[in-house]
């Protein structure tokens, strides 16, 4: 228990990233994890930066760093760190065999489930956008059962975006049995077996052309790698491209099977179902945090501590009537006394949700500070949602801010 | 031009329960509604049906006709009525005194009240607080306004009734102080139309006094903000009332599987003031805390305002102090024939309300069919053939659920379209249980203009998730089935998100704010709802 140099507390993509950087620079690492964080949601897509304060589409995610707020993550962190996290969070996916693809000089259009597009950076090569570009045929392909992704409304949403090429809407047929409900999940695991990767190329075969693009929700295996893709394009001779879709995201799953894999080879130690509620505090230095466990309380040391238990989703952070709490630490966060003013009146607006920016303030080493800007704990960092200071659904930038945070974070120990 | 013998004018419980009363007894009516049915105070209360007790001290006569309707409503409504009793409970800051007066009361208005010792009650609804003083059982139960409203709304198109939702009054016309017909408005269109008739009954409820004011006559009535906490667990299985003169914060209805709290009561500025404000969110947990001491840590779902329709001949009257019994104006002795008003009243007594205005248009109408509204069912039950057949489509606790929800008429239709296509019989909503042949049937109402309307009349959306996953699916299938009202997928997925975002943003924290940060997660992060109208613009 004794012998950790860093402890990370949480599981989700800042979490995971946080315990690789941290291995990488020969630490000692231990994971304390309760749930998969916001990985089966919002899945394994890492947007940066989609949109300016003005709620303009930038051209590339690093055009908007520039323009952003100094109480921003990405300001704190800086262009290098963000670049470096993101090369090293591509080098894991090329160790272990589902490589990312993008950069920070470019934006990618994602189609989603909605048909519409979305900005973001780093994707793994089975959503590639660009493919879509590269044929003039277009089938976007569902699932009879699967009511999470309704083809003819993507391929009419989408058509206008494309001149060149022609949508056309298509469903495949399960043969699960009937009376159950299906998520894309279900279908990823029938493609993971030859019985139904087998019925999936014989529709496929009878429907497509070779040499077309075929646009499905993200079902393509449940595993990081692309043996299963590469096989089913072989036998079609056509591309794939997975949308953006509703949880639980499969593409967060193979993602997180990616960076435990990873860690495991680390030697990182991953504590599942360990849920921290407090820490032991002294003179600015955590000495410990408790996790309290079917009736049984541990404790766990280590030179230095992550934060990266999520936001109001997430457990990180509570909402109560005009304030906000963090419950490991009670580490300070403002947040204004009328709940009127938490929010906009309308939930789509252009602008910002003051919400979602709630969160707790760091300075350049990632350090908690107080409301008058001193540091708070100088062995803890903190990653990820629980930050202020930006608005990911607005911007775009959910999981570019876990990896740059938790990357800075890291470092930072 | 469209002709009728009587329009009423209002789609909440009363105007539907009006328009069935005057077909039942073979009377040509048109209903128009301005927004959707149900959209205003039918829905927007604590759906409670009252057996009298909240009235029998102060109002002797409003609760002896609470005590008759709810009698009559569990038999006629049955699919709509939740027979769980009431609790009166009187906490330590209550008066003894009122107590004693109350139960007085109760007996000569003839309310059943039967005394139960604290630790009986307290094993019955253990959260209730156990500083509760004294607890006397009674026969409230609770009401789904929402279903009581459609299933009256079918019953009566059974009959022959037209119903015309998203209309509004720009005028009603007379010729020489005699109603000929009004103009009516529709509010998606923007276009007019005009409706021929003899009689005009107008049950528009806190909007009565603007439909008065079309034809030049003065109904004063005050809509009265009343605001409501819907919890996300049945707290107690029992209605639970505070037994205290009435107030704020001091009534518990568990629907199905949750609980809503109310009411506040304070004067609204217009009719449609439903903005629920957080400090009178606040201000009922610190009320209801006196009975159920946990309440700060039960998931709140979400919040809703309705306005009362107060009438008072006595325009200084205000809030608690004005009355809630019922009043039909008769506007014949101010010169204009053919128009009547209904205002005040309640939920609890609709039907009765509906009775004594249909006898008056049907006396000056000369019809003499006698009302048989207190003794046929709103909706007949389902055969145990078509249950049956209904059996092999929904999930087995959602057949009777479906049933209820649908009457024997709706379940047939919607069990024919699982039958032709298998797959329909889905969930779309899991929070609610409402499978996607329901969605879609009561897409294709023509009452139906957008998702909401399809809420209000299948309860998809209003579960836990409160949209987060049901919104996608919505639109999807009426896409699919080319029943998107004209509107573009983006504008279907704003309407239903912000009606639900209406009720979320003044309940802000706890377990709401992390399903808001979930929705937003999906809808804005991964479908890029609002980028997407952003990049057009």
């Amino acid at each position: 228990m004794r012998n950790n140099d860093v402890i990370v507390i949480g599981g989700g993509l800042a979490g995971l990233f946080a315990a690789a950087v941290a291995a990488r620079q020969g630490r000692k690492v231990r994971v304390l994890a309760y749930g998969a964080g916001a990985l089966n949601i919002g899945g394994g897509i890492i947007d940066v930066l989609g949109y300016g304060y003005d709620a303009r589409p930038l051209s590339s995610p690093e055009a908007g760093l520039a323009d952003l707020p100094p109480e921003h993550p990405y300001h704190k962190i800086g262009r290098t760190a963000l670049a470096d996290a993101l090369a090293f969070f591509q080098d894991i996916t090329v160790a272990e065999g589902y490589e990312y693809q993008g950069s920070l000089q470019e934006m990618q259009w994602l189609p989603t489930a909605a048909g519409t597009l979305k900005p973001t950076c780093l994707l793994p090569k089975t959503m590639n956008p660009a493919v879509l570009k590269q044929t003039d045929r277009v089938y976007v392909v569902g699932f009879d059962y699967l009511k999470d992704f309704y083809p003819q409304l993507v391929a009419r949403n989408l058509q206008p975006y494309f001149k060149h090429q022609t949508f056309t809407a298509d469903l495949c047929s399960l043969n699960f049995a009937e009376g159950r409900d299906v998520s894309s999940l279900d279908i990823a695991r029938w493609l993971d077996t030859p019985e139904g990767q087998d019925s999936f190329l014989k529709q496929l075969k009878r429907k497509v052309e070779p040499g077309s693009a075929i646009l499905i929700p993200p079902v393509l295996g449940t595993q990081p790698d692309y043996t299963l893709a590469g096989k089913l394009e072989a036998e079609l001779k056509c591309r794939f491209v997975e949308t953006a879709a509703l949880p639980p995201a499969v593409t967060g799953l193979r993602l997180r099977t990616l960076l435990l894999n990873y860690l495991k080879k680390q030697g990182v130690i991953v504590v599942e179902k360990a849920l921290v509620s407090g820490a032991m505090v002294d003179q600015g230095l955590c000495t410990a945090v408790m996790t309290e466990n079917f009736d049984r309380q541990r404790t766990y040391q280590a030179k230095a501590y992550i934060l990266a238990n999520g936001g109001f989703y997430g457990g990180g952070l509570v909402a109560q009537p005009g304030r906000v709490i963090e419950p490991i630490f009670n580490i300070p966060v403002a947040a204004p006394e009328a709940q009127e003013d938490w929010s906009n009146a309308q939930l789509f607006s252009g602008e910002k949700q003051q919400f979602a920016q709630l969160g707790i303030q760091v300075d350049e080493a990632m350090r908690p500070l107080s409301a008058d800007g001193s540091i708070l704990l100088s062995n803890v960092h903190v990653a990820g949602k629980s930050l202020g200071g930006y608005d990911f659904c607005f911007e775009k930038s959910g999981n570019g801010v876990a990896l740059a945070s938790a990357y800075q974070a890291a470092i930072s120990c | 031009m469209q002709k009728t013998t009587v329009v009423v004018i209002g789609g909440g419980a009363t105007g539907v329960g009006i328009l069935r009363d005057l077909c039942m007894r073979g009377v040509d009516a048109i209903l128009v509604e301005q927004r959707d049915l149900a959209y205003g105070t039918s829905s927007r209360y604590h759906g409670l049906l009252h057996s009298g007790g909240r009235y029998a001290v102060k109002d002797a006569e409003a609760g002896k006709e609470c005590i008759e309707e709810n009698t009559i409503l569990r038999k006629i409504g049955r699919h709509c009525v939740e027979a769980t009793e009431g609790f009166f409970v009187r906490t330590e800051a209550d008066s003894e005194d009122f107590e004693v007066k109350w139960v007085e009361a109760c007996s000569k208005v003839g309310i059943p009240v039967i005394p139960l010792s604290v630790q009986e009650a307290l094993r019955l609804e253990p959260n209730l607080s156990p500083k509760i003083k004294s607890v006397y059982r009674i026969p409230d139960a609770a009401i789904d306004g929402f279903r009581m409203v459609w299933q009256n709304a079918a019953s009566a198109r059974k009959y022959g009734g037209r119903i015309l939702t998203y209309t509004e009054v720009t005028e009603i016309e007379n010729t020489n102080g005699q109603v000929t017909g009004l103009t009516v408005r529709n509010t998606i269109s923007g276009q007019t139309d005009k409706i021929q008739c003899d009689f005009v009954v107008s049950a528009a409820g806190s909007w009565a006094g603007q439909i008065a004011q079309s034809a030049g006559i003065t109904v004063n009535v005050q809509p009265d903000r009343g605001t409501l906490i819907a919890f996300n667990h049945r707290i107690s299985s029992r209605v639970i009332n505070r037994l205290r003169p009435a107030a704020d914060g001091d009534i518990f209805v568990p629907h199905g599987s949750i609980t809503i709290l109310g009411t506040t009561s304070s004067a609204a500025d217009r009719p449609d003031d439903t903005t629920p404000s957080s400090a009178e969110i606040v201000r009922l947990l610190d009320i209801g805390h006196a009975l159920f001491e946990d309440i700060r840590d039960y998931r709140i779902l979400r919040a809703f305002t309705g306005t009362r329709p107060l009438y008072s001949a006595d325009p200084n009257a205000k809030g608690r102090g004005a009355s809630r019994n019922f009043v039909i104006l008769d506007h014949a002795h101010e010169g204009l024939k053919g128009f009547v008003s209904i205002v005040g009243g309640k939920f609890t007594t609709y039907r009765l309300m509906a009775e004594k205005v249909t006898d008056l248009v049907c006396h000056y109408l000369n019809v003499k069919e006698p009302c048989r509204t207190a003794s046929e069912d709103i909706v007949p039950d389902p055969s145990a053939e078509l249950m049956a057949k209904a059996k092999l489509y929904f999930p087995a606790y959602g057949t009777k659920l479906a049933a209820s929800r649908l009457g024997a008429d709706g379940l047939e239709r919607v069990v024919k379209r699982m039958q032709e296509k298998p797959e329909k019989s889905q969930l779309l909503c899991e929070c609610e249980n409402v499978t996607l042949a329901e969605v879609e049937e009561a897409a294709a109402d023509s009452t139906s203009h957008m998702l909401s309307d399809v809420r209000r009349k299948t309860r998809m959306g209003m579960g836990t998730c409160q949209g987060a996953f049901c919104t996608y699916r919505s639109v999807g299938a009426v896409d699919a089935n080319g029943l998107s009202w004209g509107q573009d997928t983006g504008g279907l997925f704003k309407e239903f998100l912000q009606a639900r975002w209406n009720g979320i943003r003044p309940v802000l924290w706890g377990n709401v704010i992390r399903e808001a940060e979930l929705t937003r997660g999906i809808y804005d992060a991964t479908l890029n709802i609002n980028g997407a109208i952003n990049n057009e613009k």
